[in-house]
């Protein structure tokens, strides 16, 4: 009889090992007489259910009731981009300030007279225009005070005023040019002083190129790229660059619209003679990619004193520049870009910053400003870098137009040990000119208003219904005291705030 | 021999006080010389003698019958105290008819206070009767010190507190030959020293001017606000250094040094300086922590187990 089952087959079945079996019923294992390992492993206690096991260490036993967050926002957030305009938006006008009466606007004349010192001078309102477009006015700035926007007249600013004057009045092609680095304490004016000089250029009609914040260039906001092949180490910010091209054309539509391209320009074929400067400056707004080559362009244009040979028809002389820079302290450090090899780039190292840096120095054979002008490079002491080399090298350059001797004992040197940016020291060493007429750089310091100043300052306060004090010359006295010796934004500080009589 | 010692000690005390007053006389003591002094054995003692007759009538008219103090305030339960208040009265009855000068032109004197008197005198005296000794001080302290008798100079030497409280008063309290007046003020952890000078109402604090050292219009305030409550902010010239604390200190110790400076130049305002509040020095400091608080006060938070 065959069985149903191979035997064969049976055989060769493996004994399954006893410890993976179910657990007998009874607590105690049985135990094999030979096999020792797997029925000696304890059947593991599995943890108790979850039950309640009474408090634990240190926990409180109370009642915890869950607190509700904050209500969730329902509505959307704003869509991009109106947070930004929201804070970057500037107001110049307050309709509930009172008009002053017999307020007097800067024009030609108001600009150089001595007799206005103190008074607050009204800009003129087709020129906030173009202030606007070179973004001129600050959101720090308490312009939304008042009924209509107004700067204060002091002594640095008659001082340019009369500058400004002068400069324009000498004849055209042999105009004299001014350097200067403004510095001062915070809040003592030098972005409205600025301001100021803008706005007396725009009187003047002169090309004011502006750069209103110096800080955008280095901190890794706008796009940057390698120059060209030949200049690997040279960067190029285009986006910015066709911004300070769209400011320049939008503020100085009515100079550059009469200006007429004069010189060959290789770079750019599609540039041909006769066109005017406005329409050269947007070749470089609407292309970005060509925004330095055409800024080279427009400031080859503005800085010629004659035609290339055979363009004589198109030339007329060119007027003198303002450039304006805020905040330079920005330019004298490492950027926030890297370069391929992810090292920082120095901000000397882009063409942008270059160029009006390399204006600080004494032309070439001619002037750096050959049609005459200013620079105005102010420094800001809110949210600086604090830049040794910078420090020193402002003093060296005071030292330098005070006439002292780079060589002797009394120029001001950095600490032996402190490792100063040699390439910040070598900026800002502009020696004394060998072009007539062509300023030497000079440090100018804004300090505070005197108190004859400050009481027409603060005046102005009172006659706008902000301040409903009696000014005497005491009261303003020790506000001039209280405001760090007439600081002008602390003054403001000052006559801006509400006093209610207890 | 302890006792022998302790009888000398006694005897050259006793010598010592017969200066100074005595409440009861000395009563008859036996002398060292009645003692035998110490012999060998081995020698010959000599024969010993009868004590002398006592003679009764050269000893009562020595001494009276009965024990009479020699302090006649030694019944008033603190004889020690009512002898100094004898004194200076009969003192003040004897000078009486000098001129006498304000309470206020008479030198300041530093008395001796209450505890410091009762352990002079080891007498418990209650505050009520040194009230009454201060004012004959004080009265006494009137009389004109130019011509102050120099008994009277020494009894109320002999009340004051050692050391002199009020000798250490040594800040100048003139203009320099500089111009400059200087006042030191204290508020909190911080201290300021101020130099005042004529001028146009420059301040400068630590070097820097007003603004960058105070950022707060109100710590500008209350820096020059004794200047200002006196409308002076733009008579004088002001350079302070202050340290330690932090802003609202540098700043309330400025204040109080530039009162003090201020009143140097023109003391008539100190009335109202002190109206302003920069006379009064603010003494509190910052709270100790204890222990088993979380700061001076403040309690754990409560846990239920």
């Amino acid at each position: 009889m065959t069985s149903a089952f191979c035997s064969g087959c049976l055989t060769q079945l493996r004994q399954t090992p006893r410890a993976i079996l179910p657990p007998p019923s009874t607590a105690v294992p049985r135990t094999a007489a030979f096999h020792t390992s797997a029925p000696l492993q304890k059947v593991v206690q599995k943890a108790k259910a979850s039950g309640y096991e009474g408090p634990r260490y240190r926990v409180g036993a109370n009642v915890k009731i869950k607190k509700k967050g904050r209500p969730q926002e329902k509505s959307r957030p704003p869509p991009p981009g109106e947070r930004k305009a929201l804070r970057k938006r500037i107001v110049l006008s307050n309709p509930n300030a009172l008009e002053v009466e017999g307020m007097q606007e800067l024009n030609g004349e108001t600009m150089v007279d001595s007799r206005l010192r103190g008074s607050v001078l009204a800009l003129p309102v087709p020129m906030i225009d173009q202030l606007r477009a070179v973004q001129a006015f600050k959101t720090s700035q308490g312009w939304s005070i008042f009924r209509r926007p107004g700067t204060v007249s002091r002594r640095e600013t008659l001082e340019m005023g009369r500058l400004f004057d002068q400069i324009s009045n000498e004849s055209a092609g042999d105009r004299s040019s001014l350097k200067r680095i403004i510095t001062g304490q915070r809040k003592a004016g030098k972005s409205v002083h600025l301001l100021q000089a803008m706005a007396m250029g725009f009187t003047k009609e002169w090309i004011v190129v502006s750069v209103p914040d110096a800080r955008d260039l280095v901190v890794g906001t706008t796009s940057y790229a390698p120059l060209s092949e030949a200049q690997p180490n040279l960067y190029v910010q285009n986006a910015a660059t066709a911004e300070l091209l769209s400011r320049t054309a939008t503020a100085n539509k009515k100079v550059l619209s009469n200006l007429l391209v004069s010189q060959e320009h290789a770079a750019l074929p599609t540039v041909k003679p006769g066109m005017t400067l406005e329409d050269l400056a947007k070749f470089g707004i609407q292309d970005q990619a060509n925004a330095w080559p055409v800024f080279q362009a427009l400031w080859a244009e503005l800085t010629a004193t004659s035609a290339t040979p055979g363009l004589e028809k198109h030339f007329t002389p060119r007027p003198p520049t303002l450039v304006t820079v805020d905040a330079v302290g920005y330019w004298m450090q490492n950027t926030a870009y890297h370069s391929i090899k992810h090292e920082p780039i120095h901000a000397h190292d882009f063409v942008f910053v270059r160029h009006f840096l390399d204006l600080l120095k004494p032309g070439k054979g001619k002037s750096a400003l050959p049609n005459g002008g200013a620079l105005l490079y102010a420094t800001s002491s809110s949210n600086n870098p604090s830049i040794y080399a910078f420090d020193v090298a402002l003093k060296q350059a005071a030292a330098r137009h005070a006439g002292v001797n780079p060589s002797s004992s009394e120029f001001p040197l950095p600490e032996p040990y402190s490792k100063p940016d040699t390439r910040v020291l070598e900026a800002l060493n502009s020696p004394k000119p060998t072009v007539s007429k062509e300023g030497m750089l000079n440090v100018q310091e804004l300090g505070g208003l005197t108190k004859e100043e400050a009481r027409g300052f603060l005046e102005y306060f009172a006659r706008s219904g902000l301040l409903r004090e009696t000014i005497s010359d005491e009261w303003a006295s020790e506000k001039w005291t209280l405001a760090g010796g007439g600081v002008v934004g602390e003054l403001e500080k000052l006559g801006r705030r509400l006093r209610v009589a207890a | 021999m302890q006792s022998v010692r302790s009888a000398t000690y006694l005897r050259a005390a006793l010598a010592q006080r017969s200066a100074a007053p005595s409440y009861l006389a000395a009563g008859p003591t036996m002398s060292l010389k009645q003692q035998t002094p110490r012999r060998y054995a081995t020698e010959a003692t000599p024969a010993l003698t009868a004590a002398p007759e006592i003679d009764f009538d050269r000893m009562l008219q020595q001494r009276s019958a009965r024990v009479v103090p020699a302090s006649p305030s030694y019944f008033t339960g603190s004889p020690r105290f009512f002898d100094h208040l004898l004194n200076l009265e009969s003192l003040l009855a004897k000078y009486a008819a000098l001129p006498t000068v304000s309470a206020n032109d008479s030198p300041r004197m530093a008395w001796l206070k209450l505890p410091a008197f009762r352990d002079l005198v080891g007498e418990r005296i209650p505050s009520k009767k040194y009230r009454g000794l201060l004012k004959v001080l004080n009265r006494l302290n009137r009389i004109d010190p130019a011509i102050r008798p120099q008994e009277v100079r020494l009894a109320l030497k002999e009340f004051l507190r050692p050391g002199n409280p009020y000798a250490a008063q040594s800040t100048t309290t003139s203009v320099d030959e500089l111009g400059r007046a200087r006042g030191k003020g204290k508020r909190k952890e911080s201290s300021a020293v101020v130099s005042l000078v004529e001028g146009d109402g420059e301040v400068l604090v630590n070097g820097k001017s007003l603004v960058e050292a105070f950022p707060r219009v109100h710590d500008r305030e209350s820096a020059t606000w004794a200047l200002r409550f006196s409308n002076r902010l733009d008579k004088y010239n002001v350079w302070a250094t202050v340290r330690g604390g932090g802003t609202t200190g540098q700043a309330e110790a400025i204040a109080l040094a530039l009162g003090r400076a201020l009143m140097v130049h023109e003391p008539a305002l100190k009335p109202i300086l002190r109206k302003a509040g920069v006379i009064t020095v603010d003494p509190r400091r910052v709270e100790r922590k204890k222990p088993g608080r979380v700061k001076a006060r403040k309690a754990p938070t409560w846990v239920k187990r």
